[in-house]
């Protein structure tokens, strides 16, 4: 008869043996998506979330949308080939690129173009609304936060902005701005007087005051920037040998094929702020590049 | 005539000055908008959301949490204690009759614990993309090294004279070890080992705060996006998970005490900790975390040597240095200082019940968490940085000095109170100052600890090394990156060097690690 001993070996012998199995699952060929972390995430999962059943339905493959929770780590991400196509800004695409040579801009918004920031001081700050970009000089010595370090719109312009007009890091109220680490949290911080003002997408102000989350009595514009390229779809250079020849052109088509007229695509579009993706090119991000290099973003 | 100098009990009240700075510096920045969201935070503690998606996001999260804590234990602690024993100054002198190669273990093993998990964790984050092994390796370093360490300095400090008497009695190298040493190891393992799993679950939380998944993502999220009702929802979560690890750890701590036999215990514990790895796996995939997907090897970029010399120049070291230093003084003057203070003040049992009670609060709350929120009323500053650094640190010490003092006999209070001394100066004379040399030795070691845990609330205060590390691996600037990383190891091995000194001259000569080593982290 087995000692105790052996039987406790044998047991632990094969509960190990399970655990090891259940660790070698096949995994299929998935397109995996993701994006940056802009918004709150029950909006970007519920956004993506769509989005996956959609491009799946559409292009016959499993989509299935990993979430990442800062910039740089959607960067890396790519960068590694965990994801095959992101949502990228305007500085982590042109960072990811860089890192990614062959690495395809397929889509962007209608509205990424002549995309725009807006300035927003809390009533109560006493900064008036801006006649023009000099004007910016009012910030000296108020708290001013941006959104995520890496954010195009949330920090790379507006900072742009604030040096064309003179207005440099160490002028802010604590010897340097603070970095809310989103759009939302921007307006919430700047609402409830944490910052006196704040630099934010200007797409993401629109639907807060669409919902109702933004309260005139406490917080308003002041200024709105001059237009730039932003957002984009930033593809592997891999994806037609991974899912079929043409895959690549498929999914550019996919996405700029959705329409108002479907319902399903309507409540994705209208999630994204926009009336359809349109096609983009690496060329519109010329001046992200520049301006990344100016304030060592890019190296 | 002899020297006048501060008595160890003093000495432990001293660093609590570090808070005058900090708190008046952040009183000064405090705004009435900040107000009104810390009242809204304070009510949002009684209704936490039970939204179902809130809910059910926050329970995957913790699972994800506590199994990856579980794996990321129990594979450190497997590591930890072989490596131990290799690096035993006595193993090596039993069977070969030397003792270099231990000493060559010992400081190849000092460089994985001199750097904080989180910074392994964004490393092979670069290295390997998204990927769950991420968090377990990034935990496994550093803790396999710290195991190690307990493991090879409870050997060595452990009484030869059985191991030399077998020896000469004729008896094999490996069994003479194991019947001299093995016993006496057992408790010391099981509690020290026990103890690491509650830090694993503190880590792997932190670890989530910055992305990589659990229930650190959600609190992140959440508190980030101002939505308190569901911060609550998760604190609340793992305030219930953490706190009934601690007390089943301290019933198993309490059971196994009884026995004797040591060599049970360690075979014992080597048995739990396969078996609980093996379950950690298909836990995980039950949550949908897939630990099977290919991992996406791509190394980073080496630099040229330009390249470094490039990084070294630009870089302003006399000012992240000092501020990393600045910091490490300030969060560590809080986090020993304020614990006997408030007993001092506060000796009665509703005062030390209630102490109880917001110390475990703070252990709860991860740093970088802690940091966010205090920013939420006040500037991002290198107070706000020190204050939430060193409140995380106040409820370890505290944790500590409550367990010390419990097991030491009031006999000296009694005698104190009834010849006629204040409540204050009794409990400090009388029951602190039993403890406070053991204290102070490990106030040393947790400076260290805190010096390491500078980078996680770096980005906070906007300064330092940390700060630094995390902006270069934001731009993706390698050679920062790598210099950096170099700069704060060297700084950590020195700081270990120093507190080390400190330890032994507060334990006296020996070299044993000071109090209860299950407290140890």
């Amino acid at each position: 008869m087995p000692s105790r001993p052996d039987r406790a070996l044998v047991l632990t012998a094969l509960i190990c043996f399970f655990g090891l199995q259940s660790c070698t699952n096949q995994t299929k060929q998935t397109l995996r998506i993701g994006a940056i972390p802009d918004q709150n995430p029950e909006r970007l999962n519920r956004l993506y979330g769509l989005l996956s059943t959609e491009l799946s339905k559409e292009l016959n493959v499993p989509v299935r949308y990993k979430a990442v929770t800062n910039y740089p780590a959607a960067v890396s991400a790519f960068r590694t080939d965990s994801l095959d196509l992101v949502w990228f800004g305007g500085l982590t695409g042109v960072q990811a690129r860089l890192q990614k040579p062959g690495a395809e801009v397929i889509a962007q918004r209608d509205i990424d173009a002549k995309f725009t920031s807006v300035f927003i001081a809390n009533t109560k700050s006493g900064i008036k609304p801006l006649k023009n970009k000099s004007e910016l000089q009012q910030l000296n010595g108020k708290r001013f936060t941006f959104g995520s370090e890496s954010s195009t719109s949330g920090r790379l312009m507006p900072q742009h902005f604030l040096q064309q007009a003179g207005v440099q890091m160490n002028d802010f109220s604590g010897g340097k701005p603070g970095f809310s680490g989103s759009h939302d949290a921007t307006i919430a911080l700047v609402q409830s007087g944490s910052f006196d003002a704040g630099a934010l997408n200007e797409s993401v102000w629109k639907s807060a005051r669409k919902n109702g989350r933004i309260d005139p009595a406490k917080v308003k514009v002041i200024w709105r920037t001059p237009p730039y390229a932003d957002y984009h779809w930033l593809a592997q250079p891999n994806l037609d040998k991974k899912f079929g020849d043409g895959f690549t052109e498929k999914l550019k088509y996919t996405l700029t094929g959705l329409k108002k007229s479907s319902k399903s695509q309507a409540k994705i579009l209208e999630l994204f702020g926009a009336s359809s993706f349109v096609d983009a090119d690496q060329n519109q991000y010329i001046t992200i590049e520049t301006i990344g290099r100016q304030l060592g973003k890019i190296q | 005539m002899s020297r006048l100098s501060p008595t160890p009990p003093i000495l432990s009240l001293l660093p609590a000055l570090a808070l005058l700075p900090v708190l008046i510096s952040i009183l000064i920045s405090f705004h009435n908008g900040g107000a009104t969201l810390l009242w809204e935070f304070i009510c949002a503690a009684v209704h936490p959301s039970i939204q179902a998606e809130v809910v059910q996001s926050a329970f995957r999260g913790i699972q994800i949490t506590f199994s990856t804590a579980l794996l990321s234990w129990s594979l450190s602690s497997i590591f930890g204690i072989c490596l131990g024993i290799a690096s035993a100054r006595v193993v090596w002198e039993t069977f070969l009759g030397k003792s270099w190669p231990a000493t060559v273990i010992r400081r190849l093993l000092a460089i994985p614990r001199s750097i904080h998990e989180l910074l392994w964790g964004l490393l092979l984050l670069q290295m390997v993309g998204l990927s769950p092994w991420v968090a377990i390796v990034a935990i496994v370093i550093p803790y396999t090294s710290l195991v190690a360490r307990v493991v090879s300095d409870q050997l060595d400090t452990k009484d030869r004279r059985a191991l030399k008497g077998l020896k000469q009695a004729g008896a094999g190298s490996s069994s003479a070890l194991i019947t001299a040493l093995g016993p006496a190891m057992g408790p010391v393992l099981l509690s020290y080992v026990g103890y690491r799993l509650e830090c694993a679950l503190r880590g792997a939380t932190v670890l989530g705060v910055f992305g990589l998944g659990g229930i650190g993502t959600d609190l992140q999220l959440a508190l980030q996006s101002l939505q308190f009702h569901d911060v609550w929802t998760a604190l609340w979560l793992l305030a219930a998970v953490m706190f009934s690890l601690e007390q089943i750890l301290s019933l198993i701590r309490g059971y196994f005490k009884l026995s004797k036999n040591g060599i049970w215990q360690i075979t014992t514990i080597l048995i739990v900790l396969l078996i609980l790895c093996a379950l950690s796996i298909p836990w995980l995939n039950a949550v949908d975390i897939d630990l099977g997907e290919p991992l996406h090897w791509s190394p980073l970029p080496l630099p040229t040597f330009y390249e470094l010399i490039d990084a070294i120049h630009t870089l302003p070291w006399i000012q992240l240095i000092s501020s990393t230093m600045l910091l490490t003084v300030l969060a560590a003057g809080i986090a020993i200082g304020t614990p006997p203070l408030a007993m001092m003040l506060w000796p009665s049992q509703l005062g030390i019940a209630i102490q109880r009670i917001i110390w475990g609060l703070l252990r709860l709350m991860p740093t970088p968490l802690t940091a966010l929120f205090l920013m939420l009323f006040s500037k991002p500053s290198l107070a706000v940085a020190a204050l939430a650094l060193g409140a995380h640190n106040i409820g370890v010490m505290g944790r500590l000095l409550k367990e010390g003092l419990d097991q030491q006999s009031d006999n000296h209070l009694k005698a104190l109170s009834a010849a006629g001394a204040g409540t204050r100066s009794a409990w400090l004379y009388g029951c602190f100052s039993g403890q406070s040399r053991s204290y102070l030795a490990y106030a040393a070691y947790r400076t260290d600890v805190i010096l390491r845990e500078t980078v996680v609330v770096g980005m906070v205060g906007g300064t330092g090394l940390g700060w630094q590390l995390i902006e270069s691996l934001g731009s993706f600037n390698w050679a920062q990156v790598i210099v950096l990383i170099a700069v704060f190891t060297a700084l950590t091995l020195i700081g270990e060097a120093i507190t080390d000194r400190l330890r032994y001259h507060w334990t006296g000569s020996t070299k044993k690690l000071p109090m209860v080593v299950d407290l140890q982290s």
